[in-house]
């Protein structure tokens, strides 16, 4: 990279195509910090699960030293449409974290002294408790509830239990939005956990620990029925008429687009907000479920060349920084942590990880990151490699 | 002959006062004249042979100078049609002098008139009242109710999602209309009344035509665009395997008749008189419900008092009006015995203490012995949203059913008076099957289920399989356009 990029080629996506610099000179001055990241070869969830976490939190340096005495946020993944399912295969063990993984974090982070844990999500287009979206999916969760001392639920698609919306600024200013309002709980931790899934997506070619946060923003404020000038009470429709296609702004209520000529791409958009996201509520631990997952994305765009399968890499990974965290998911998923714009899986997309570097936040280059547990070379699962069997066993049909 | 529930009606347009009519609106030409010209020939009756059609509905008159002039046309393909077995419906309209085309009925021998408004009360034959939606005459002396205006089931297409596979579309049903019907006037045949789009239609676009009614218990009066019958007439294909189509989906749901015996299930019953202001909630609560995926049946307010509310953990009482006495007590008894009653914010001295509830929700909680009483906090609320929350505060914890894999399908569940047999009808109104075929849960297994549709060659055994939490699941072959799966223990 020879060429300095002014902050506007940065937010119009020509640094994509040139690859973003680590550190565009609008961005914080510190340089972006190392991570530790710890791997753990996991091929189902039963017994052998807790083992393999409580393995890795020590190889992270121990849970208490981040939990004890605090109050947790754990981000939980159930995003996408509850009814559509890959084939006969469940959707935590396809889309969705898994509630075997979910009860085991939150069991290790009472154990190591947690004094309150609140699961969180915004489940898509709903204001239902997290506990009636889970008995939908016919989970029990009374087994999450139960697995510590203190650990409740929040929906954090609206106000929920808080009294105002919280607001999170993005360092340096933002790319897209300069802050983001979000429901309290996002606020009311000490140490904010995001527990993933790893999986592909339609629009930003993987999602992980880093994207898991994109679903915290509350739909009152960024949904298709969000209010107009306050947010609304209840939430209505999804993310993409803000969020992907800027088809509509946010709440007045909210911070605004920082500039309404930027690209209206979800290529272009959603990594770049979900960026700043994880610059404004910085992740403590991310956690990323590869035990069971599914190649394609859960939200398809009925693309024959993206097809969707449920899987087994059999892996989990953790990590005190999310961008490292996400790089080392991205070589276990057999894709290259530093690819760009135009590069698989980066197609039709810029990198969040890589834009998450631009802002500080942690460094893709797996070489400048400390990873412990089982080798990369070890667990890899390439997903591209399933979609060539597919598409290759699709065209010989 | 005489109409009777076996009654397969087919509307015949055909005769000088179809051209009249139509001569000058859209679309209209030569060869719909023609069409409609050949359909007067007896020989066009061929169409209908050793088909389940048994009832063909004309028109007879208009207040138009045509008239006459259809009357006398039509008697050949009367005479001919009566010899084969059909009845004969004929349509009067307009400003028809309808004592004078009654007669005129009677004396061609006609099995029916059905007409619009009030029927009178003496007309020497029988006359089936055959009204919009809104206003239909419920109470009229005849078993047979004709609905005028019902909607061409499907995917509507600007209601086609826009934001991804991550919404449920819209689709239009006649569904709800006819549980509706059904629960006001259980003993009256509905005929739904709906005309093909112009543009050609595909053969399963017809086969949901005539499913989505029978499903519920209904009839489509079968309505061919001018483009199939003429080519229908001329023996052309694809034409002549749309119809046998129709015909296979209307003489398989005929084989089936268990659909119109067993009565609607589910945990929540929506209990509304269905009229004046509380004709729009009532409907569209009960249009929504099956998006929502929760089983249900519709009370008759008329009817609530002598129900049995046996088996349900909630009631949706709708009308803004209060009940009487009688079924106050037995909707606030219901509640104490441990179900949730959700009433109107309009319900007068609300019963029980004020229980803790999630802020957003639209309803306030009371607590009301071992049960709830769940009052609304608006006048006008938001149907989806209440529906929504009702489902919320029911708990999917109850969930009798679910439904996965299936964006574009509804479904409607009916059981056997002892609960020991059920049927669950599958609809898909995109008449196209989806990537995975449609998947079940089931809270309590039936002992065997078998899928019978018109697209399988035998019906189908299904497999369950058990689920960690409780309950088993279901998994179906892709479904294009209907299905049922017949429950037995």
């Amino acid at each position: 990279m020879n060429r300095d990029l002014t902050r506007r080629d940065v937010l119009l996506g020509a640094g994509a195509l040139l690859a973003l610099p680590a550190l565009p000179a609008w961005s914080i001055a510190s340089a972006p910090p190392s991570g530790r990241v710890a791997v753990a070869k996991c091929k189902t969830y039963g017994p052998e699960l807790l083992p393999a976490m409580e393995t890795m939190f020590d190889q992270l340096g121990g849970l208490d030293k981040l939990v004890k005495g605090k109050t947790v946020a754990i981000k939980i993944n159930l995003i996408g449409v509850r009814s559509q399912r890959l084939g006969t295969a469940l959707m935590e063990d396809t889309f969705w974290t898994n509630p075997r993984v979910i009860g085991a974090v939150v069991h290790l982070m009472g154990n190591a002294g947690a004094s309150r844990i609140r699961v969180v999500e915004g489940p898509w287009s709903t204001p239902e408790t997290l506990e009636e979206v889970m008995l939908s999916m016919n989970w029990k969760p009374q087994d999450i509830l139960s697995a510590a001392k203190n650990v409740e639920f929040e929906n954090t698609n609206y106000l929920g239990r808080g009294k105002k919306y919280s607001r999170f600024m993005v360092p340096g200013g933002g790319l897209i939005y300069p802050g983001y309002d979000l429901n309290h709980s996002y606020e009311d931790c000490d140490v904010f956990v995001s527990l993933a899934k790893m999986k592909e997506h339609a629009a930003t070619g993987v999602t992980l620990s880093m994207k898991n946060v994109y679903g915290a923003t509350p739909i009152t404020i960024y949904g298709e029925g969000a209010g107009v000038d306050e947010p609304s009470i209840r939430p209505h429709g999804g993310r993409g008429g803000v969020f992907h296609f800027a088809r509509r702004m946010p709440s007045k209520s909210a911070p605004q687009q920082i500039d309404l000529s930027l690209p209206k791409d979800a290529g272009y958009r959603i990594p770049r907000i979900t960026a700043e996201l994880c610059s404004a509520r910085p992740i403590h631990l991310a956690i990323i479920d590869g035990v069971k997952t599914a190649t394609g994305a859960e939200t398809n765009y009925g693309s024959p060349n993206r097809p969707q399968a449920a899987i087994n890499p059999g892996v989990l990974i953790a990590g005190t920084n999310c961008v490292a965290t996400d790089a080392v998911a991205m070589a276990v998923m057999g894709f290259d942590p530093m690819a760009i714009r135009g590069t698989a899986p980066f197609v039709n997309s810029d990198s969040t990880a890589q834009l998450g570097e631009g802002l500080g936040i942690g460094l893709r280059d797996l070489s400048k990151n400390e990873i412990a547990g089982a080798p990369i070379a070890e667990v890899v699962f390439s997903y591209s490699a399933v979609r060539d069997k597919i598409l290759a066993a699709s065209k010989k049909a | 002959m005489a109409l009777s529930a076996g009654s397969i009606p087919m509307r015949w347009p055909a005769g000088p006062l179809e051209i009249a009519r139509r001569k000058n609106t859209k679309g209209f030409s030569a060869d719909t004249a023609e069409v409609l010209r050949n359909w007067l020939d007896p020989a066009s009756l061929a169409v209908v042979q050793g088909t389940p059609v048994n009832c063909l509905v004309i028109s007879w008159a208009a207040g138009l100078p045509e008239d006459a002039e259809q009357q006398q046309a039509l008697k050949p393909l009367i005479e001919k049609g009566k010899q084969a077995g059909l009845d004969f419906v004929g349509l009067i309209e307009g400003d028809a002098n309808r004592t004078a085309a009654i007669a005129a009925a009677q004396s061609a021998g006609l099995s029916a008139v059905a007409l619009e408004g009030e029927p009178p009360e003496k007309a020497g034959i029988p006359v089936i009242p055959r009204n919009g939606h809104a206003h239909m005459q419920w109470t009229a002396n005849s078993p047979i109710v004709g609905v005028s205006d019902g909607k061409w089931p499907g995917i509507p297409q600007e209601m086609m999602p826009a934001g991804g596979p991550t919404n449920l579309p819209w689709v239009d049903s006649n569904g709800a209309f006819i549980q509706i019907a059904r629960a006001l006037e259980p003993d009256k045949s509905v005929w739904i009344e709906f005309e093909a789009p112009q543009a050609p239609q595909p053969a399963e676009a017809y086969m949901l035509a005539v499913a989505d009614p029978a499903s519920y218990g209904a009839r489509w009066v079968i309505s061919l665009d001018d483009a199939l019958r003429a080519d229908l007439t001329a023996k052309k294909q694809p034409a002549v395997d749309t119809w046998n189509k129709v015909t296979g989906m209307t003489a398989f749901i005929e084989q089936h008749k268990p659909a119109r015996t067993y009565q609607p299930a589910g945990a929540l019953a929506v209990v509304s008189n269905f009229a004046g202001p509380d004709w729009f909630p009532g409907e569209e609560t009960v249009n929504l419900l099956p998006r929502l995926r929760e089983p249900f049946r519709v009370i008759a307010r008329s009817r609530a008092e002598g129900a049995s509310f046996a088996g349900l953990q909630a009631i949706f009482y709708v009308d803004q009006e209060p009940p009487g006495t009688q079924l106050r007590e037995k909707l606030i008894a219901f509640a104490k015995a441990g179900g949730t009653l959700f009433v109107p914010s309009k319900w007068p001295n609300p019963e029980g203490p004020p229980v803790q509830a999630e802020p957003y929700l639209l309803f306030s909680l009371r607590a009301l012995g071992k049960g709830r009483l769940a009052v609304c906090k608006e006048d006008h609320p938001n149907t989806y949203d209440t529906v929504a929350d009702i489902q919320n505060i029911i708990s999917h914890r109850n969930d009798l059913l679910r439904l996965y894999n299936a964006s574009s399908m509804n479904f409607f569940y009916q059981t056997s008076a002892q609960g020991r047999q059920g049927v669950l009808h599958l609809l898909n109104y995109s008449r196209r099957p989806a990537s995975d075929g449609p998947l079940f849960y089931v809270k309590e297994p039936y002992k065997s289920a078998h899928l019978v549709s018109p697209e399988l060659a035998s019906p189908v055994e299904l497999q369950w399989t058990p689920q960690e939490a409780g309950g088993a699941e279901l998994a179906l072959p892709k479904i294009s356009v209907y299905g049922a799966i017949e429950l037995g223990s």
